[in-house]
């Protein structure tokens, strides 16, 4: 037996390793994220609240009639409509309505992705090890999650900001997260159990890697994608919830949210008098919501290969 | 008179990264009776020939050129309808990993009785019961299992029910498609002598599909080697084997291990297939060549007829 | 180099079963013995082949002694020492000594792992030199599968490779801690024949190269015969025979033996080749 090609160098004419691969896979997942429509109405829609959030600073430097909650022009002191100096026109004590709906959408952002972010981050460490250690764990930390889970998140909120008074900003953002990581944590565990049995598991396992190891070095990146998924679609309800209990009365009086804002008219019962007031808090809602959502199912076609429209074969 | 006649016949795949030629300027034929043998490598395009024949190709190939004439009708220009009359009754296939086609919750002669009932609306069911039994005979289950489920058959069993649902409707042609790879050895024996034994007794035309070169070998009158999507070499399984003439179908033979030979250490270099979706004019094999020159990699390689019954593509032997 | 007097594995009476989880209502849970007192011993430098069909029990064979499954019962000594039951810190020394190559090249790398990351993280995992000894060791590794040059394959994910390119790089993940012992679970039975002999020849190499011991599983009579000095052939759990490679397919013993030669799909229909073996290849 002849051994002398074992060593034979592969030849590959390829161009020479990118060092950072992950520039090529978001590349990739561009290409086909871009082929959805619904992503790029999604992704279109979400420029343009960014843009907003991102002009919210520039109002009060222009004038300082123009800060959301302190800003009341000296010659309104009532609600008025679009007029070409407030855009949108003023709420019922002279502020201007485009700079809080500006503020509002900075408000959205930070409300929606930081809630969003600490309970996917919650929900995938909990579930990696829930399905990874199985057994016991598992059992105790999936009945805590469905315990959760049944509780309905705004009800809860209200019954506490009515028993400890007026709620913080931060506060309801951690109470959202705390209420919200049992969904993701099931998909997670769901994903750990399978990617448990994968032979590069227990090539790690064979390597002698320990468990901390395995979850977070090997584990933890074939889950990202899904949890980051899931973040888009968190960042729907988060907002949601902060704007329900701004409506209703629950949220931080101290900054100025959608939510809020149509609380103003609601309180001062400007409901069916003033819908350049009632409108753009409401439709801004919706739509940012919905460009999350809609990113989010553009999303699913780029993780999930076998959702894509081609296959090529043998 | 062929029974089966493949002209020229060309599919590629869109995909993402471009249009993948995956099939190129295929040509053979088969006779009534006669078993041919495609053998390549993973990505040759051997499972592609044999989806279209069936009219099975998934929704992103195209075929490009050629004429698969079946019974003087070319295949390819059949309506959706009419290729359904065809596929089963005339052409029937037996897929890779087969016996996951059967279904769990239904007996397996009630599957078959099935499959025959629905081409032919006029027998009755009694008949095709009764052909079910012969069927069961030809394949080698015996006949106390017939009401039995799929999932109290063995491996081997699963796959004589796939092949007796093949053969159910009286096909002319049947397609195997790596049909034993998934199983053992010893059962991978038998259930070849028993493809063996119908084709001859049936007089049904195969064509048999595989990477393993020995198994082909055993079981086929004719050979063809294929590579990055084109026919390199054609012709009966004895010429091919006695006198290999394509440079990849020495690397193949090379490289198969059985009891009765060794691997022969050769100078092919091991590459990595082809770039199908810009494949060079030239001979597609000439990166791993050892004979090829600089000619190679440009022109086109020209079949060199070797014997009435042996052919191979290249210019290497002009 | 190869020594027949001493031995590195040994098994003693192994047996495994595994138990199916059934529901409630469907009665008694399955149990499929998987191995039945199975006892056999691999000697230090040689390449022993297991070979067996589906369901014979020889994947599981190889799970338990790189500690993937532990036995029922029986005893498993490795270079002398009792194995069977041990944990931590002890587990985690004796994984530097016995590692595995898996089957699927396709599923054995972590895809969100480079090539530079996953052959190192054996190196990392048991605190083996400093960031620039293991770029080094890496870089050793990887010639010796034939992955050269290194370096141009330090940052390749496994998507950008192909299957045999993946299983090498799996080899170079298993030997960059010089093992002594390592299983090779069928790893070129997801590979085109061409490839195959690549895998082969580099285990051959390694052998000699870094004296490692190897358990080579197969299905394949004909592979175990090229590759190996010694074959076990196990069948439904049980060993039915062992010993020199040449010996067992010139003369086999066992009717299922027997059988399994009969049954290997030959080329010519030809008779077994005879391969004369040199003295001192012997074993």
């Amino acid at each position: 037996m002849t051994v002398n090609q074992s060593t034979q160098t592969s030849k590959i004419s390829v161009r020479p390793a990118k060092r950072f691969p992950t520039i090529e896979r978001l590349k990739e997942g561009w290409s086909v994220y871009k082929e959805n429509l619904i992503g790029k109405i999604g992704l279109t829609l979400l420029v343009i609240f960014a843009l907003m959030a991102v002009c919210s600073f520039f109002p009060p430097l222009i004038d300082p009639m123009y800060h959301p909650m302190t800003g009341v022009d000296p010659l309104i002191a009532h609600s008025t409509g679009p007029s070409w100096r407030h855009w949108l026109g003023t709420d019922f004590i002279g502020r201007d309505i485009l700079c809080q709906l500006l503020a509002g959408t900075r408000i959205a952002f930070m409300v929606g992705i930081s809630a969003a972010f600490m309970s996917i981050f919650l929900g995938t460490v909990i579930g990696m090890i829930a399905g990874y250690a199985g057994k016991i764990a598992d059992t105790l930390l999936m009945r805590l999650a469905d315990m959760i889970m049944v509780m309905p998140t705004l009800l809860v909120v209200l019954i506490l900001s009515s028993l400890f008074g007026q709620l913080n900003i931060w506060t309801i953002v951690l109470l959202i997260a705390l209420f919200r990581w049992p969904g993701v944590s099931r998909v997670i565990r769901a994903q750990t159990l399978s990617l448990k049995e994968r032979p590069f598991i227990e090539a790690a396992k064979v390597t002698g890697a320990s468990h901390f190891r395995i979850i977070f070095r090997h584990i933890m990146p074939n889950v990202l994608p899904l949890s980051l998924l899931y973040m888009t679609f968190r960042v729907t309800s988060a907002i949601i919830i902060e704007a329900a209990l701004a409506f209703l009365g629950f949220g931080d009086p101290s900054t100025v949210s959608w939510g809020m804002m149509l609380q103003w008219v609601w309180k001062t019962g400007h409901m069916f008098q003033a819908p350049y007031w009632l409108l753009p808090p409401g439709i801004c809602i919706s739509l940012l919501t919905l460009s999350f959502y809609m990113m989010g199912r553009a999303m699913e076609e780029v993780l999930d290969p076998r959702l894509r429209k081609e296959v090529a074969q043998e | 008179m062929a029974l089966l006649t493949v002209e020229n016949l060309s599919v590629g795949y869109h995909t993402r990264k471009g249009f993948l030629k995956s099939v190129q300027g295929v040509s053979f034929a088969l006779a009534e009776g006669e078993s041919l043998g495609l053998v390549g490598e993973s990505g040759c395009g051997k499972t592609t020939i044999g989806m279209s024949l069936m009219g099975l190709l998934p929704e992103n190939a195209a075929v490009t050129d050629g004429r698969i004439l079946f019974e003087d009708k070319d295949l390819l220009k059949l309506s959706k309808k009419e290729i359904r009359q065809v596929r089963w009754k005339k052409i029937a296939m037996i897929f890779q990993a087969a016996m996951n086609a059967l279904n769990p919750v239904h007996r397996v002669s009630e599957q078959i009785a099935e499959a025959i009932l629905a081409h032919d609306t006029e027998i009755s069911e009694e008949t095709a019961m009764k052909q079910v039994e012969s069927l069961f005979q030809v394949v080698g289950i015996p006949p106390d299992r017939m009401r039995d489920y799929p999932h109290q058959y063995s491996g081997g069993m699963k796959q004589r029910a796939i092949i007796a649902m093949a053969l159910s409707c009286n096909p002319s042609l049947i397609i195997a498609d790596e049909p034993t790879t998934a199983l053992d050895v010893i059962v991978q024996d038998q259930i070849l002598n028993a493809i063996k034994d119908f084709q001859k007794r049936l007089n049904v035309s195969l064509i048999f599909i595989s990477h393993d070169i020995a198994v082909v070998a055993d079981v086929c009158d004719s050979i063809g080697i294929m590579f990055a999507g084109q026919l390199v070499e054609y012709g009966n399984v004895k010429d091919v084997f006695d006198v290999p003439m394509h440079p990849y179908t020495r690397s193949l033979l090379a490289s198969y291990l059985t009891l009765d030979k060794d691997i022969v250490q050769l100078d092919s270099k091991p590459g990595e297939t082809p770039d199908l979706v810009n494949p060079t004019p030239g001979c597609r094999f000439s990166e791993r060549c050892a004979l090829a020159d600089a000619a190679c990699s440009l022109n086109t390689p020209e079949w060199i007829e070797i014997s009435p019954t042996h052919k191979a593509l290249c210019n290497q032997f002009k | 180099m190869k020594d027949p007097n001493t031995v590195i594995v040994q098994l003693e009476s192994i047996s495994k079963t595994f138990r199916t989880r059934t529901s409630f209502l469907k009665g008694a849970p399955k149990e499929v013995v998987a191995l039945n007192r199975v006892s056999f011993e691999i000697f230090k430098g040689e390449i022993f082949g297991l070979v067996g069909e589906s369901g014979s029990g020889k994947t599981t064979t190889g799970r338990l002694i790189v500690k993937l499954e532990t036995p029922d019962s029986g005893k498993l000594l490795v270079d002398g020492n009792d194995i069977t039951q041990i944990k931590g810190r002890n587990l985690k020394n004796f994984r530097k000594k016995v590692q595995m190559i898996f089957q699927d090249p396709y599923q054995s790398l972590n895809p969100y792992l480079s090539v530079y990351d996953s052959v190192s993280e054996p190196l990392i995992v048991h605190n083996v030199g400093d960031s620039a000894t293991r770029k080094d060791r890496v870089r050793q590794s990887l010639k010796d599968v034939g992955l050269s040059p290194p370096d141009d394959f330090f940052y390749r994910y496994p998507h950008q490779m192909s299957g045999g390119q993946r299983q090498r790089v799996a080899i170079a993940r298993a030997m960059v801690l010089k093992p002594e012992f390592v299983v090779a679970d069928e790893p070129t039975s997801m590979l085109d024949a061409s490839i195959a002999i690549h895998i082969f020849n580099i285990l051959s190499e390694l052998r000699k190269k870094l004296n490692v011991t190897f358990l080579f599983i197969t299905h394949s009579l004909a592979a175990a015969r090229y590759l190996c000095d010694r074959i076990g052939v196990i069948y439904k759990g049980e060993m039915v025979e062992t010993g020199a490679a040449e010996d067992i397919i010139q003369n086999p013993q066992h009717p299922y033996t027997q059988a399994l030669i009969q049954a290997h799909p030959r080329f010519r229909h030809g008779p077994i080749l005879k391969k004369h073996i040199p003295r001192d290849q012997r074993f």
